[in-house]
């Protein structure tokens, strides 16, 4: 049973008026309350029948039994109505195993109703046929017979009474009506006589108002009794009235007696009537008899005239019964419906819920035969389903888990990984792919190597390498291509390798890419920086003494030898200590280059360090300074060659730019090569503009100081692009090729990067990008008046 | 002089309960005049209860059923602004039954000692004689005092006096309802 929600008094009014209608259907709808019901009217059928029968002990109570029986009958059928709307309405509900219940319900109820009906109607025809037997014509007969005869019997006695009576009358006739003065007692004593000689029980003499006069009787007549009976009004103004009254008298405490009432008429004219009256106790035979046949007829009319009473009596109660039975056994029916039902219901309902998906569905056993069975193997399966379930989600949430880990790292790694199907349809790639390759692959849909080539033209000697690769068959493959990605060229290193096979299908691809450009590029700038380095040890050594030897032939032989070939000597050891010189100048170059990094960082704000280094380029006018390495001196030189046209300067740096740590007599170096390059390459541009930019630029998580150099040159070679940063790779007709060389590697080593790049309408345009690292917190000292500078100088 | 009728739910209850249920319409027990007045010690009464039979209780009566009559009397001390006091109750029974052999009506009163019996020869005077209150006297449990008293007086069959397979019949059956309901009288002195 359900427990009840009115226990807890705490709650909102919806919930209480929910626990008061749980509430009232457990007590309406129960079990309890209709069994204790039933008992209780099958006790009070009891006691009614005892008491239809006569019994003394619920005689008195009948009418109050029935009434009880009515009332519970009535209320019994309350309950079971409601437990019928109650199961209507789950019918109309279309709840589970409602249909299950009315079955049985519909065959319980007919088993139940047609032997009782049966019973019912026999037991009606019995006890209908039984009560009339009871009646029997002849007895009816013969009782009456037996009344007429008692009732003949009795007049005759009345005949002879009434004679005597009016004989007596007759001889009264002659007393006086107002005695004299002891007269009475010859009244008396007259009537004694009479009495006697009339053998008479009582006689009493009466006024015609009904006052006594004179009264005997028999000594045994009535005694305790002082008074005689006196004769109603009636019969005494019928006695006055001159009739006589004649009839048996039922009223005797002495038992049935005759009474004889008649006129006495006085003799003297106009003397009062008076009245007679004699009372004759009937024999005590008589008064047996007719006392007996009076009891027996009276009886028996009684019983004849309660006969309708008596079965209406016992149909009603008979009624009663049957209904009560009835009932219960209707009671019962859905009481057993149900309850076989119940388990049917559940599984049925736990079944649905198992189809709408939940495993977790567990059923009560309530009982221990083929439901309880089944219900416990229905137990036992949703929870090994819901075991498989649980294994099933947990795989699928490792696999999922799995595919994260996968991912990210996948999209942590600088290598791109591409994976194709045994189609050659993309299926997965990671961020690296897309920018290696300069692809845009998150879109939707499966990718083919055509579809690559189609949009990517650039990208045709990647897929040609996975295609070839793929049409040979080939279960791990490595090779090298190029590409121009973005109009630079790229290098990558490919190695594929076959998927495993999965259930006899060929697996797919998985091609593993990375961009080596920049490892051959530095491999290179090593190889180079070597070669420099020998280079300058082994060429600066003699340099020295063939300077000094040639001087010393100069100083030594240059007064000794002829005028004519002084001219020549002095032109051929100026020529060899100017080449020595130039010499000396490109080894220092080259030990420059090659020399090993020995950064002495500290704070350095690049706005200032580019104002200072422009400053100094608008004071000297063009010239160089000796501080930095001279690239292209040779043509610097005022009065020799072309006179460099004045260069606009344009700034524009952003004000906000934080301090970053870099070594800056390097960073100035830096600044002079770009500068001096861009100034040389603007020599034959006729309105030369260098523009100085930096600002502060975020980038993958990464800050930094980006500093841009361009100018409207003529911009960079296009063959020399991809190898501009090797030595000796230059446009200039005296160039070393180490400018921007020595540059890179400056920029590398404060870990920054250098992008060098032509525009599209016309100049070169060099970016370089330093980390904003520790040093910021210095920056945040820097002086907030500080504004972008916009400055527009001629220089 | 008739005061006022009370009322009783119960006559509400059983008139509900006939009138549902098919019945001739009857004749019915009525107190006309009663005429209740204090006697020295005692409640008497003068006049007579009109007792009507109605044609099935005529019916069970000649066919020897005795029927019993209950009068309730009941003595009322009336005061000015409170309810009024009750003094005395009385219930009398009043037994009547055919007798076959002498073929007269016996009426009678009481119980055990004090039972008194006559025989009557028609039913009229049998009822007549049922419903008479000249020789009834009542006593008092105290003399009266001063103030209004009145008398409230009802007389019904009593159904529960009926043989047993009789009584679910009378109980459903509008003829055997025999009931004055409570009459108000004013006590005269």
């Amino acid at each position: 049973m359900e427990s009840s929600a009115l226990r807890s008094g705490a709650g909102t009014p919806r919930q209480r008026t929910e626990g008061w209608n749980r509430y009232v259907t457990r007590y309406v709808t129960g079990f309890t309350p209709l069994a204790v019901l039933s008992v209780l009217l099958i006790a009070a059928f009891i006691m009614m029948n005892a008491a239809a029968q006569n019994s003394a002990l619920f005689g008195r109570m009948y009418s109050v039994l029935l009434l009880v029986n009515i009332l519970g009958v009535v209320l019994l059928i309350a309950l079971i109505l409601l437990n019928l709307f109650h199961f209507v309405e789950q019918y109309r509900a279309r709840v589970m195993g409602t249909r299950l219940t009315l079955r049985l319900l519909v065959m319980f109820v007919m088993l139940a109703v047609l032997p009782v009906s049966v019973v019912f109607f026999f037991s009606i025809q019995t006890l209908n046929r039984g009560i009339d037997n009871w009646f029997d014509v002849r007895i009816e007969r013969a009782l009456d017979d037996a009344l007429l005869l008692g009732r003949t019997a009795l007049d005759a006695l009345k005949q002879d009474l009434v004679k005597n009576t009016q004989e007596i009358a007759v001889e009264l006739e002659t007393l006086p009506v107002k005695p004299k003065t002891g007269g009475l007692r010859s009244e008396l004593s007259l009537l004694n006589a009479l009495r006697e000689q009339y053998n008479i029980t009582e006689l009493t003499l009466f006024t015609q108002d009904g006052k006594i006069i004179a009264s005997v009787s028999e000594a045994s007549f009535e005694p305790g009794t002082l008074v005689p009976d006196r004769p109603s009004d009636t019969v005494l103004t019928q006695a006055r009235q001159g009739l006589t009254y004649a009839n048996l008298d039922a009223i005797g405490k002495s038992g049935l007696r005759l009474r004889v009432v008649v006129p006495v008429r006085s003799r003297d004219v106009g003397a009062p009537t008076r009245v007679l009256q004699v009372l004759q106790a009937l024999p005590p035979r008589y008064a047996k008899l007719g006392e007996s046949v009076q009891s027996a007829f009276a009886e028996y009319e009684k019983l004849v005239y309660l006969r309708g009473p008596l079965k209406f009596g016992f149909t009603l109660t008979l009624s009663l019964i049957a209904l009560l039975t009835l009932l219960i056994a209707v009671w019962a029916a859905i009481f057993s419906a149900r309850r076989l039902a119940a388990p049917i219901r559940e599984l049925a309902e736990a079944t649905n819920a198992v189809a709408q998906g939940d495993y977790q569905k567990q059923i009560p056993v309530t009982s221990r035969d083929e439901i309880g069975i089944l219900v416990e193997s229905f137990n036992d399966m949703t929870r090994r389903i819901h075991r498989a379930q649980t294994q099933s989600k947990r795989s699928q949430q490792e696999a999922e888990i799995q595919r994260a880990y996968l991912e990210t790292v996948m999209g942590r790694l600088s290598s791109g990984v591409l994976t194709f199907n045994q189609r050659l349809l993309l299926r997965t790639h990671n961020p690296a792919a897309s920018q290696i390759l300069g692809a845009e692959l998150k879109t939707s849909g499966r990718k083919s190597l055509a579809w690559l080539t189609e949009h990517y033209p650039t990208l045709h000697p990647f897929t040609e390498a996975v295609e070839q690769a793929a049409a040979a068959g080939q279960t791990e493959w490595q090779t090298q291509i190029q590409l121009a990605v973005n109009g630079r060229r790229r290098t990558l290193m490919l190695r594929g390798t076959s998927l495993p096979s999965w259930r006899g299908k060929r697996g797919g691809y998985v091609v593993v890419f990375d961009d080596i450009t920049t490892l051959i590029q530095a491999q290179r700038d090593a190889a180079w920086g070597e070669v420099a380095r020998r280079m300058a040890h082994e060429i600066k050594n003699p340099l020295t003494p063939i300077q000094l030897s040639a001087e010393r032939i100069r100083h030594k032989y240059l007064r000794q030898v002829p005028e004519e070939e002084r001219a020549a000597l002095e032109r051929a050891t100026r020529t060899i200590i100017e080449q020595v010189e130039a010499l000396k100048s490109m080894v220092n170059d080259f030990s420059e280059y090659a020399r090993s990094a020995q950064m002495q960082s500290r704070p350095v704000d690049l706005n200032d360090l580019i104002r200072d280094v422009i400053e100094l380029y608008k004071n000297e006018r063009g010239l160089s300074t000796a501080s930095v390495v001279p690239l292209h001196r040779a043509n610097d030189k005022p009065g020799k060659g072309k006179a460099p046209r004045a260069v606009s300067t344009r700034l524009d740096l952003d004000a906000d730019l934080p301090v970053i740590s870099a070594d800056p007599g390097r960073l100035r170096q830096v600044l002079h090569n770009l500068l001096l390059n861009a100034r040389e390459a603007l020599t034959a541009t006729p309105k030369p503009m260098i523009s100085v930019s930096t600002r502060v630029l975020t980038e993958n998580m990464h800050r930094f100081a980006e500093l841009k150099i361009q100018d409207n040159g003529p911009g960079f070679p296009e063959a020399q692009l991809v190898r501009l940063y090797e030595p000796y790779v230059t446009s200039k007709e005296k160039g070393t090729g180490l400018g921007l060389a020595i540059v890179k590697r400056i920029v590398e080593e404060h870990g920054g990067a250098i992008l060098a790049e032509n525009l599209k309408d016309g100049g070169a345009c060099v970016i370089i990008r330093l980390p904003i690292g520790d040093a910021v917190a210095v920056s945040a000292e820097k002086s907030p008046a500080l504004k972008p500078v916009r400055a527009e100088t001629k220089a | 002089m008739r005061v006022s009728v009370k009322v009783d739910w119960r006559r509400f209850v059983l008139a509900a309960l006939a009138l549902a249920l098919p019945g001739e319409a009857a004749a019915d027990f009525k107190i006309a005049d009663v005429q209740p007045k204090f006697t020295e010690q005692s409640l008497t009464f003068a006049g007579n209860l009109d007792l009507g039979l109605s044609a099935k209780v005529e019916e069970a009566l000649a066919k020897g059923i005795p029927l019993e009559v209950v009068i309730d009397v009941r003595l009322y001390h009336q005061r000015r602004y409170l309810w009024d006091k009750k003094i005395a109750s009385w219930t009398l029974r009043r037994r009547i039954q055919y007798h076959a052999l002498s073929g007269q009506y016996l009426v009678s009163a009481g119980e055990g000692e004090a039972e008194t019996r006559e025989s009557l020869l028609t039913q009229q005077e049998a009822l007549k004689q049922l419903g008479s209150l000249s020789d009834l006297k009542l006593a008092l449990p105290e003399s009266p005092s001063e103030g209004a008293y009145s008398a409230d007086i009802r007389v019904s069959l009593d159904i529960e006096a009926l043989p047993t397979p009789l009584r679910p019949v009378a109980y459903t059956s509008f003829a055997w309802h025999l009931n004055s309901g409570w009459t108000s009288w004013k006590v005269a002195r």
